[in-house]
């Protein structure tokens, strides 16, 4: 019986076209992704490696849930729908074997439809190493296993737990929406997970409750590196395991429960009460028929069918919010904008404000998807409405016109899409006063909501009509209407198409900023969104040309229908909109194209490939070097332009005679310039060769510049933004908050920061691949150059500044004087001694805070800090980082070089901070306006304040070379002195959390490599190794030897090397030596390991117990394994060396909280032990209770899986 | 006023021909359209109705041209289609208070009056709050009718209004019909003869897509009068009895089945002369043309 049951579900589904639809679903969307190669980040993992293979799996078995509960929701429920119910339930059959059949049928059929991805993958795979968009060469061989594996352990499982609840679900309630519900749950328990990993502290938690194991696979791959995401498959252990183990035991649960609890009576009878019944008996008067009907005036005007289209409207939008459909969706899209906002914006873990930008930014998350489902659904609901209930035909005979008809449907779904907009509002708002947020910036919602993305969604439901007009057949227009979509975003993101102009709907990407408000975004919005509701609505009414009313769907009938339609009215409006649609896509095209200078990213890599061939001759050659600037800036924010002249004095430091200065201006984008004035020694220079496409301009010195000649040279340019570009933030200058640098002049020579970096593109242009991008340390000009130019040593500045009113301007130096002039505010400024050529010139709408630091010498330093009015959350936070910083350095260092420290906000269009000489600019999003209620939340505003004053002394004081690895100096330098301020402010044992975020942040950045790994010593491009690996490996460096010890060899060298007049410049042998001095011989295996290898430890607590002593002591015994390995840059494996390491060793009680609520650790015992690779054993005795025991329990050592260093104590048995 | 279709034809995508040269005269009054399942009887009241096109031919009512004017036609129009459909939780109340209102009537008090006496016209009144999935299969058709009959109109279709009632629904559906008023212009389409012989003046019978005969139901039962004879036969003769003559319809009596045939003379003793009805006249049309078509 359970046989027959179960091969007629199978062979009544492989006749289902539907069964066949979702296999050709899946095996499209496998063939694209394959040969798209939209797969691994790092160029060096294969496209069809085995953790690609399993990755794309697993994303996938995510929006198969849709899939799953299309499948496993109608089995049971099929009966109901045909009505079979009433007969089928009365044959001799079981209900287990009814449901067991019907059950394992559908499973069945489930799998099957499953491997359409599968077969999708594959042949893409063959396909794609000809198709072009990915290079042949990463592609690898075709295995099996890698399919099968990851099929099993994380694809099927998500089918098939997600099934089982599915089909519990309906065959309980017989509602098959709640199989859509359910399966909207469990996506939004995975959104949930994701955000939750945001903070590494959730690991585990994540791993175990994320329902498709994403998260849990994720957290076991994240550090592999390339070489083994190539060549393993996902092993199924550990929290893999349980994770399953907790999903399919849910699934079973379920499916175990209907088992036991179906009941065929019970569903027949369930049938029974919820079916409305009829009991309207018939009342006949014999005489009824004879009833007069009184007569009545008809009035047909145009006043009157308005009325008519509102209230159709009204009717047809009441219908809409009725719908079942419809408030599912509505709940689970406002649910995520809801969550969405809640958790959507940490930095380093921390959360933000509720801002309200944030809460309008998530409206782009995931809400926006289920928009387009809402719309597209319900405009083909609307457009289907009478025909749905076989009403069409009464209604189609009425006297009303077509276009009141027509109209009052569109009508209907703008009003839905107004209750739409306004979900963002009110989730928005909520958020905010659950987080106790009051500043209701209602402006900003209306505009944004309003003007911005409601015009959006209407040219969305344009679309959606014009579909579903010409498409008689509900489904089919969905699908249409979803294809277009998905064509849209395939041309977008796979094919690179990213002209918004030809994207329907699209319109460049905008940020509202406190600072700037709307900036300048709202002209080119305006123009965009003019485009396509004018393109939208020819597209209306051309559908309103072929909507079908009445019966005939054959295409002649249309055509008759349409060309009856197309009347003088019909063909002016298209007319007009068709102008207006032309008119404003030249205006669009005029300001993307001719004013910003708009191309694809493809002939952005090729220009930059040419750029290269031709002009790398000019590579290194000798050009004088700016000894001092003086500025005569003039902004003008109000129109985004500033017209800055510079006097430079210029000196030939080479040994060559110069002949022609090189001025490399770069490829002219969206920041126009227009060279006003050019003297040399008071004259105007010859131009003697031009390079148009890249900026690059030849002038012949006359004389020629003979060694150690000083020339002056004065430039006068205006730069600014015209029109509007198709995508990008123009955030230089903009009203309130620009931020210029010395990028706005020409540099000199060839700059090879113009290069193609990916070795993918390098080779696709012909390029030779570059292992490193700067020479080595022994390398004559690259210790005769500063890293970050080779225009100028060490400078002397001096600037006037003016701009708007109501705006303060700021550059490097004291501030001298300031005025204001013919409507303009002025500033004038002055820098003491010596500073790199490195300046910002910034000017906004300021508030000032300001502080005083002095220091144990006396000395004293203004802090001041440039902030938007409101922005007053965290400034406490940031003079704290600034004081503790400057309390720090000056004595480990040496003194600080300026009388005073900037820190100035600008526009959140980038999100970083960066230091200048005595000025350190802010992103608006990074700090500002972060909630640090929390005290066990990262306070990054303060590490990232010391970070940036580190820089004045790592940077500024020390410059380093444009040699391999110099970076380090800066970078690496910075991120230990923070380090290094953070332990004195909270402790050495509250420093686990930031380390552990810094290895965190290695292991993946390395994980992620897409040329090879480098050394301290040598790397010259990887952040993840200067930041990260740096600062982890110095902080481990000064515990291993003595703080004291390091910072005396750090002090020397600041000494020896700080404003070094000349070249040669430092590079990371001299920092290196300093080092090497310090460490005793015992312990200079570790600067070995660090610097000039790359290594890592694999160091774990296998079993600790302990056994309470007769004398009240506690004598722990700790078993270790630990494991050093040397790996090449591609993270192969070397050598596994046996030599031993000296390590922490540590038992802790329980954790402690501070009085600010900061959890440290609390050691009974911390030691340094030397450990032998390998097992071992050591036994400890404390004096209180121990409860946990760790080996490296701080993560000091880069250990590639820091987790496992620490585990729970138990009491022994014996 | 009166309808005038000419020449009309209408051939569907797929290939089928629903409309031949269709050419019909309608007074006013009651109009039936006979005519077997498929013959063109829905393709022609849709047409009629402004829901589908025609690709040759011309349809006037009066002065108003039905294939182009079709707004002018909707606002005098009623039309009752064969399978319709309601909002299942919308009242009856409600829904032909909200009809009337498309149809044209702003009057909310003269709306009132009329949705009251159309609902006690078609004996709904009982049910008038409760909504419209609720109702029986005859309650639904006289909804039907009601909301056709909003708005005082000129030309009403009717398209097998009578289909799967009861015999008593059925008698009251007639008497429903037979009260509308005389200067309105009634088509009623049907496969039932009764219906017909019951309500029409006039009529044509459609098969095919094409009109085969059209006029007064008396004077078309007279054009076959004395040339049917039936008789009783053994159910396994009825092929041999088919080959031989023109049976034009064979019906069951009491476990006999009894053969009508067209004949000018009488086929031979055994028959015995019938009288002709409108159902004669119905099948001598039908039969020939379906057997065409079947061979």
């Amino acid at each position: 019986m359970f046989k027959e049951i179960f091969l007629f579900e199978i062979k009544y589904r492989l006749k289902r076209p539907a069964t066949w639809a979702y296999f050709g679903i899946l095996l499209i969307f496998g063939l694209i992704t394959a040969i798209g190669g939209n797969g691994p980040a790092s160029e060096k993992v294969f496209v069809n490696s085995p953790v690609a293979i399993a990755t794309m799996l697993s994303v996938i078995s995510i929006f198969g849930i849709m899939l799953s509960s299309a499948i496993m929701g109608v089995p049971v429920y099929r009966d109901i729908e045909h009505k079979t119910e009433n007969y089928y339930f009365s044959y001799p059959i079981t209900e287990k074997s009814y449901l067991l059949g019907r059950f394992f049928g559908s499973m069945s059929v489930l799998f099957l439809v499953s491997l359409g991805l599968h077969v999708g993958l594959m042949i893409g795979f063959v396909i794609g190493p000809f198709a072009g968009y990915v290079e042949a060469d990463r592609f690898t061989d075709f295995n099996l296993w890698y399919y099968i594996q990851p099929t099993i352990t994380i694809y099927w499982t998500n089918f098939f737990f997600a099934g089982c609840i599915f089909f519990a679900l309906v065959s309980m309630t017989k509602k098959v929406m709640l199989a859509y519900a359910g399966g909207a749950i469990l996506f939004i328990t995975y959104l949930i997970t994701q955000t939750l990993t945001q903070d590494i502290e959730n690991k585990t938690l994540v791993s175990l409750i994320d329902p498709f194991g994403l998260g849990t696979f994720n957290n076991i791959i994240q550090y592999w590196t390339p070489e083994e995401q190539n060549n393993l498959t996902i092993p199924f252990t550990g929290m893999l395991v349980w994770n399953r183990i907790i999903w399919v035991g849910l699934g079973l649960l379920s499916l175990l429960y209907t088992l036991f609890r179906f009941d065929f009576q019970r569903f027949l009878n369930k049938n029974y009460n919820s079916k409305k019944k009829n009991d309207n008996t018939d009342i006949v008067k014999a005489d009824a028929a004879l009833t007069k009907i009184p007569n009545v005036t008809k009035v047909f005007s145009i006043n009157l069918n308005l009325k008519l289209m509102v209230s159709l409207a009204f009717m047809e939008f009441k219908n809409i919010v009725r719908d079942h459909f419809f408030k599912a969706i509505l709940i689970a899209a406002v649910l995520f904008l809801f969550f969405d906002a809640w958790f959507g914006f940490p930095t380093y873990g921390t959360p933000s404000l509720p801002m309200t930008y944030y809460m309008l930014e998530v409206k782009d998350f995931t809400f926006i998807i289920l928009i387009f489902i809402l719309i597209v659904f319900m405009t083909g609901e609307v457009l289907h409405r009478e025909r749905s209930v076989k009403y069409d035909q009464i209604f189609g005979s009425l006297p009303l016109p077509n276009i009141i008809v027509y109209g009052s449907k569109f009508l209907a779904l703008i009003m839905v899409s107004f209750i739409l907009v306004n979900m963002v509002l009110v989730s928005g708002v909520i958020n905010q006063v659950i987080k106790g947020y009051f500043n209701f910036e209602f402006g900003m919602y209306f505009k944004d909501l309003y003007l911005i993305e409601f015009p959006k969604y209407i040219s969305y439901i344009m679309l959606a009509f014009f579909v579903h007009a010409i498409i008689t057949k509900k489904f089919l227009g969905h699908v249409v209407a979803i294809a277009i979509w998905v064509l849209l975003f395939g041309l977008n993101s796979l094919a690179d198409v990213d002209n918004n102009l030809y994207l329907y709907s699209y319109a460049p990407g905008y940020t509202i900023s406190d600072m700037n408000g709307f900036g300048h975004f709202g002209t080119s919005l305006f123009w965009f969104r003019t485009y396509w509701l004018a393109f939208g609505a020819v597209l209306t009414i051309i559908g309103y040309l072929f909507w079908k009313r009445g019966t005939d769907s054959g295409r002649k009938a249309r055509f008759q229908v349409a060309k009856s339609r197309l009347t003088l009215g019909s063909i002016s409006a298209i007319v007009v909109f068709l102008t207006i649609w032309i008119g404003a896509g030249y205006h669009i095209n005029y300001n993307t194209k001719t004013l910003n200078r708009y191309a694809t990213s493809d002939t952005g890599t090729e220009a930059q490939a040419n750029y290269e061939k031709e002009l790398s001759k000019y590579n290194k050659i000798a050009q004088p070097k700016i000894i001092d600037v003086k500025l005569h800036a003039d902004l003008v924010p109000e129109e985004r332009s500033a017209t800055i002249k510079s006097e430079f004095v210029l000196v030939n430091k080479s040994t060559e005679v110069i002949d022609t200065l090189h001025l490399n201006w770069g490829a002219e984008g969206s920041f126009y310039r227009e060279l006003l004035d050019f003297k040399i020694e008071g004259k105007t220079p010859t131009i003697a060769k031009k390079y148009d496409p890249y900026g690059y301009e030849l002038y012949a010195f006359n004389p020629p510049l003979q060694p150690q000649d000083t020339i002056r040279m004065e430039i006068t340019v205006k730069r600014g933004y015209k029109g509007f570009p198709n995508e990008g933030s123009g955030s230089n200058l903009v009203y309130n908050g620009t931020f210029l640098n010395q990028g706005f002049f020409p540099t000199f020579g060839y700059s090879e920061q113009g290069e193609i970096s990916s070795d993918q593109d390098r080779k696709k242009y012909d390029l030779p691949i570059k292992e490193y991008q700067a020479p080595p340390q022994d390398d004559e000009w690259g210790v005769n150059n500063f890293l970050f130019t080779d225009d100028a040593d060490y400078i002397t500045f001096e600037g006037t500044v003016s701009t708007a009113p109501d705006q303060i301007a700021i550059m490097p130096g004291y501030l001298q004087k300031e005025w204001e002039e013919n409507g303009r505010k002025y500033y004038h400024y002055k820098m003491e001694g010596k500073l790199d050529y490195f300046y910002n010139i910034s000017s906004a709408r300021y508030g000032v805070y300001r502080k005083l630091w002095t220091g144990s010498d006396g000395a004293s330093v203004n802090i001041e800090i440039y902030h938007h009015p409101t922005h007053t959350y965290n400034l406490d936070r940031l003079v704290n980082g600034v004081q503790k910083s400057l309390d720090y350095f000056t004595e480990n260092y040496g003194p600080y070089q300026y009388r005073q420290m900037r820190i100035i906000e600008f526009p959140r269009y980038n999100t970083f901070a960066q230091s200048f000489p005595n000025t350190v600019p802010f992103a608006e999003s990074f700090g500002w306006v972060g909630d640090f209620s929390d005290p066990n939340d990262l306070d990054y505003i303060f590490m990232v304040t010391s970070h940036e004053v580190a820089h004045q002394w790592w940077g500024h004081q020390i410059t380093p070379s444009a040699t391999r690895g110099a970076n380090q100096i800066s970078e690496s330098m910075a991120e230990y002195s923070s380090l290094m301020v953070m332990k004195k402010e909270y402790g050495v044992d509250a420093m686990q959390d930031f380390l552990q975020r810094e290895l965190d942040r290695y292991l993946q950045g390395r994980a992620n490599e897409s040329k090879f790994e480098k050394t301290l010593m040598d790397n010259d491009s990887q952040q993840y190794v200067w930041y990260r690996k740096g600062g982890l490996i110095l902080y481990a460096l000064q515990d291993l030897i003595g703080e004291d010890s390091l910072n005396s060899a750090f002090k020397k060298y600041m000494t020896e090397a700080s404003f070094r007049p000349e070249a040669p410049f430092t590079t990371t042998i001299e920092w290196y030596d300093y080092m090497k001095e310090v460490t005793p011989d015992s312990l200079q295996y570790y600067l070995k390991d660090s610097f000039e290898k790359i290594t890592l430890y694999s160091n774990k607590i296998k079993e600790a117990s302990y056994e309470k002593r007769d004398d009240g002591k506690f004598e722990v015994t700790i078993a270790i394994e630990s494991v050093k390995s040397y790996f090449d840059g591609n993270g192969k494996l070397l050598d596994e060396p046996k030599s031993a390491n000296y390590l922490d060793v540590a038992v802790f009680g329980e954790d402690s909280t501070d009085a600010d609520g900061i959890t440290s650790k609390t050691p009974l015992f911390i030691e340094k032990r030397w450990i032998t690779p390998g097992e071992s054993s050591i036994t400890i005795i404390v004096d209180q209770e121990p409860v946990k025991a760790g080996i490296d329990p701080y993560n000091k050592m880069i250990d590639r899986i820091p987790d496992d260093n620490i585990i729970n104590v138990e009491e022994g048995s014996e | 006023m009166e309808l005038q279709i000419k020449n009309l034809s209408k051939t569907y995508s797929n290939g089928v021909q629903a409309l031949k040269d269709v050419s019909l005269t309608i007074p006013q009054g009651m109009f039936g359209l006979l005519g077997p399942n498929g013959a063109g009887k829905s393709s022609l009241m849709r047409t009629l109705a402004t829901l589908q096109e025609a690709d040759a031919g011309s349809v006037m009512l009066g002065d108003i041209d039905i294939l182009k004017d079709k707004s002018k036609v909707r606002e005098i129009l009623g039309y009752l289609p064969q399978e319709f459909g309601v909002y299942p939780k919308v009242t009856s109340y409600n829904m032909l208070n909200h009809i009337a209102a498309l149809k044209g009537i702003s009057n909310k008090g003269e709306r009132k009056d009329l949705v009251e006496s159309l609902l006690n016209k078609t004996n709904l009144w009982h049910v008038r709050n409760k909504s419209l999935g609720t109702y029986s299969g005859g309650m639904k058709q006289r909804f039907g009718i009601a909301q056709a009959l909003i708005g005082d109109p000129r030309l009403i279709i009717v398209d097998e209004p009578t289909a799967g009632l009861d015999p008593a629904e059925r008698v009251r559906f007639h008497n429903l019909l037979s009260e509308i008023g005389e200067n309105t212009i009634v088509i009623l389409s049907t496969h039932i003869v009764e219906d017909i012989s019951n309500l029409c003046n006039n009529m044509a019978i459609i098969c095919l897509g094409e009109v085969v005969a059209q006029g007064n139901p008396t004077s078309l039962t007279e054009g076959i009068k004395g040339r049917v004879w039936k008789k009783a036969i053994p159910k396994t003769d009825l092929q041999r009895y088919q080959q031989e003559m023109q049976v034009i319809s064979t019906h069951l009596k009491a476990g006999q089945t009894i053969i009508h045939v067209l004949s000018d003379s009488q086929p031979d003793a055994s028959f015995e002369s019938s009288t002709a009805n409108l159902e004669d006249v119905y099948f001598a049309e039908i039969t020939t043309r379906m057997e065409t078509v079947s061979a």
